[in-house]
């Protein structure tokens, strides 16, 4: 057969297989314990890999930074593995690796977290690594002096980045100075330069107890004595009362545009930023689904008209940030430079768009199908199961939410995603925040009717 | 104790396909590779390969366009593909019901891609990939100097001269008649291996990967690219500028191509000198001298040759010198004293652990055995690979570091643009 004569397919490939019914997910059960000290444990064994994956999530974040000292709890995070116990610095981490044990220790938004993998006979002796580490780290002044440094270059050289500075300068506009969401999780060089080791202590004092966290751990582990190891290595750590979280302050007006000049940028990033919704939301699940639609997935309206149709970019979507405090909103795409105007005009489009269209079944279908494999797929792995259930943990929510987050999937109607769409999704009483080359976008922006942009720095402050 | 189980045939046509059951979730995953990488390409169509993975999702004649990821997404999988210099692959995971899908969608594009596409789906991704350019190399900090560290090590004869990325002008230039003869060159089931993972029936997954893949006809395997090892004539050194806060040096040697003899010493020895808190640069420049905010080492291994790369960020206020000096220092005592004992088992056991990782999830173990297939002909590569670790011992490090070191090498400084954040960068050479 000569290479330019088209084949001639069998009648089997002539139309899409049938696909059978979805099959149903069975989430893990978890087994649960509490420790002498409160500490709540979670646990699923799997015996995939030689692995065990651990994750501690305490109930505190960058939220409980205060406004004066942002970057508090990250920085806290990136010093408890600065020796702990008899080790210094260096010592603790070549121990670590002797074991091929990745300790991670993290800060987000709600919460801290210690991560832990390691292969499964290294597993206890990795324990009693983290226990130094929760219990007994170093904390020490010097040390602390040559990590903010580190730290106050990495704010510097995250001016360099355009998506990280899009996101900064998202937070900052529409939460504001004064809310806990405005604040960068790991500050700017004025707050982290204040904050002093004491500070630190101070922190790690104040939130890292057994009572304020949940202990997931997934794999390999020794199902006979992990409770037994668990209390040698931590029972001793005491509890104690923890500080309720500030109150939520109101949003501030949100300007119609803000524009950090990147001169001679050659791609523009684009953000739509509005307000969100909680984690507790009861809407969660519908909006999930409203999401998957309009920007959470390939064939999303965004992704298709932006990348597919108009070639703008590399891809387009949108994410809701669900949070202990209502979160964001936001559409996003980083375009040629000399299309920015015309990607906001379809930005526009879509997202007025889903509150006037109503939700096609097949739509519906999709987002239900993709969402379920989404929550399949992150408990297909150790560390996906750590992760899923110290999340829960964080926010307090029950071992079964997989199951109700399935369950609400099914009952959510085509009313529902068009109502929480008007509710949600208001593109004209969004903030547009790009980042690009001012002189080459301002024009069309104009062109647009938009009004002249607020300019901010790469930190997110006005100018 | 790393060990993936599966079994293996070939079909008439010549597409070897791996099975690998893991019913722990009802997922299947699919994991095709291709022969055929930017190494592959022709001087004027850099980037095509890659180019060409895009347009591998624009339709077939059974499913034209959008169809391959309507399909998919409206059931709940999802899928993608990347290109290297040496393979291109693509993958789809979902819901077990979907194994016939992704079967089919797969054997559709290999069967006719060629006969459906058109000029309009080639500009559309033409400007897609432009952006990615954009947003993965241009805009981003230091991307630029990336994109020059091949066209410097390599010859403009040897294949891994450009990036897979491409130029623009060569992406401009692509046409659909390249596309055609491209396809007819590489997607042949003989260059290919398929790999299916997951929760499915073996003997039912056979019966339909002989429907839908083993009508196509039997076409000889295309030839591979056989150019002789590049060597550095004499030390390169180069200043870019772009922006960025920080000058950052980098340091290239080639080095023994991906599974050969040294390979794995030099894996050893990269995460010896530069991986993570317990390595030596880290030790004496970041943690001692504090003249660098970040350090590293790897080696980058690949079928026709792989490079040896080395680093570091400068602090604010200190001369980029201070850390080319310091790393220099590193590598000579590294080179004549080799690695301690516990050094070696250090970065043993860390790269073992990250073995396990790969094989925790579905698609990567899926990937693993495709890729073991692609190298050396046998999906359970993992136990060779493995064991060419613990071989290693420190007088091999040593031995083998010694011998890169003394190659001709690229010193390449990334500065930050004279006039500030003002200017678009350029990328200035000083040879």
């Amino acid at each position: 057969m000569s290479d330019h004569t088209p084949l001639v397919s069998p009648p089997i490939m002539a139309k899409a297989p049938p696909v059978g019914p979805l099959p149903r997910l069975q989430p893990p059960r978890p087994a649960r314990f509490v420790l002498s000290n409160g500490l709540e444990v979670v646990t699923v064994r799997r015996q995939v890999a030689p692995l065990v994956a651990v994750n501690l999530m305490f109930r505190s974040g960058s939220d409980a930074d205060g406004a004066e000292l942002a970057g508090l709890g990250a920085s806290t995070a990136d010093m408890l593995d600065e020796g702990a116990g008899t080790r210094g610095p260096l010592q603790m981490a070549e121990e670590l690796e002797q074991l091929g044990a990745d300790l991670w220790l993290g800060c987000g938004r709600d919460g801290s977290q210690l991560s832990l993998q390691v292969p499964a006979k290294g597993f206890p002796a990795a324990l009693a690594l983290a226990a130094d580490v929760l219990l007994r780290p170093r904390l020490d002044a010097g040390d602390w002096e040559r990590v903010r440094h580190d730290r106050l270059t990495g704010l510097a050289q995250r001016r360099d980045q355009a998506e990280s500075v899009a996101s900064i300068v998202s937070d900052r506009v529409l939460f504001g100075d004064a809310h806990p969401y405005g604040r960068s999780s790991d500050g700017l060089e004025p707050s982290v330069t204040r904050i002093g080791i004491d500070d630190i202590r101070r922190f790690h004092a104040t939130h890292y107890r057994p009572n304020n966290a949940v202990l997931v751990v997934a794999g390999a582990f020794d199902e006979t004595t992990l409770q037994q190891q668990l209390e040698a290595a931590i029972g001793a750590w005491s509890p104690a009362p923890i500080p309720a979280s500030p109150p939520t302050p109101a949003l501030p007006p949100r300007p119609r545009l803000v524009l950090v000049d990147r001169p001679a940028a050659p791609q523009s990033i684009v953000r739509f930023v509005s307000p969100g919704a909680d984690r507790l939301s009861p809407d969660r699940p519908a909006l999930s689904m409203l999401n998957a639609v309009l920007g959470g997935s390939f064939t999303s309206r965004l992704n298709f008209n932006l990348r597919e149709q108009k070639g703008y970019t590399y891809g387009a979507g949108s994410s809701f940030s669900f949070l202990r405090r209502p979160g964001s909103f936001s559409a996003r795409a980083a375009v040629f430079t000399e299309v920015t105007a015309a990607a906001v005009t379809e930005f526009l489009k879509e997202l007025r768009g889903v509150r006037e269209q109503p939700f096609t079944d097949d739509e519906r279908t999709k987002a239900r199908a993709m969402l379920l494999d989404r929550v399949a797929e992150g408990l297909a792995t150790s560390s996906g199961i750590a992760a899923t259930f110290a999340e829960l943990g964080l926010y307090g929510l029950p071992l079964d939410e997989p199951e109700r987050f399935i369950a609400a999937l099914e009952r959510a109607t085509a009313d529902d995603l068009l109502r929480l769409a008007r509710k949600y999704v208001d593109p004209d009483a969004a903030c547009i925040v790009i980042v690009g080359d001012r002189a080459a976008i301002e024009p069309g922006l104009r062109e647009l009717g938009l009004p002249a942009p607020e300019l901010r720095d790469a930190d997110g402050a006005r100018i | 104790m790393v060990k993936i189980e599966f079994e293996t045939f070939v079909l008439a046509n010549g597409l070897t396909v791996i099975l690998h059951v893991d019913r722990g979730s009802p997922l299947v995953a699919v994991n095709l590779w291709y022969h055929v990488g930017s190494k592959d390409e022709v001087i004027g169509r850099t980037g095509f390969a890659h180019l060409f993975e895009h347009l591998m999702f624009m339709g077939s004649k059974h499913a034209p366009y959008p169809s391959f990821d309507a399909i998919m997404e409206s059931w709940g999988g999802h899928n993608n593909g990347t290109t290297s210099n040496d393979r291109t692959n693509y993958y789809e995971i979902g819901p077990r019901n979907l194994l016939e899908t992704f079967l089919w969608l797969e054997a559709d594009r290999l069967a006719t891609l060629a006969e459906v596409i058109t000029e309009e789906e080639l500009e559309k991704q033409r400007k897609v990939v432009l952006n990615e350019r954009r947003q993965s190399y241009e805009n981003r900090p230091y991307g630029r100097t990336e994109l020059r560290i091949p066209e410097v090590m390599y010859p403009p004869t040897h294949p891994y001269h450009w990036p897979t990325i491409g130029s623009h002008a060569d992406l401009e230039a692509a046409s659909v008649d390249d596309v055609r003869s491209f396809f007819e060159r590489f997607y042949r089931p003989s260059n290919a291996s398929l790999t299916i993972a997951g929760d499915f029936d073996p003997a039912e997954a056979r019966r339909l990967v002989e429907a839908y893949f083993g009508w196509q006809p039997r076409r000889e395997r295309p030839a591979r690219p056989a150019p002789t090892a590049p060597v550095l004539a004499a030390d390169r050194d180069e200043t870019m500028s772009d922006r960025v806060q920080l000058p950052r040096l980098r340091l290239a040697w080639h080095a023994p191509a991906l599974f050969t003899t040294g390979d794995a010493d030099l894996d050893l020895a990269a995460h010896v000198i530069g991986g993570g808190k317990s390595s030596r640069l880290y030790r004496a420049l970041v943690f001692d001298k504090r003249i660098a905010q970040d350090v590293f080492a790897y080696q980058s291994s690949q079928l026709l040759g792989s490079l040896f790369h080395v680093g570091g960020t400068a602090k604010p206020d200190r001369p980029i010198a201070d850390i080319e000096r310091a790393i220099d220092d590193e590598l000579a005592r590294f080179a004549s004293e080799g690695p301690t004992a516990a050094e070696v088992d250090r970065a043993r056991n860390s790269h073992l652990s990250d073995f396990y990782k790969s094989l925790d999830h579905l698609q990567t173990r899926a990937d693993l055995l495709n890729h073991y297939q692609f190298l050396i002909g046998d999906p359970a590569g993992v136990e060779r690979d493995v064991a060419r670790y613990e071989a290693a011992t420190p007088a091999s490090v040593r031995d083998t570091f010694a011998t890169v070191l003394a190659k001709h090498r690229l010193v390449m400084r990334t500065v930050p643009q004279a006039g500030g954040d003002a200017e678009a960068p350029e990328a200035e050479v000083t040879t």
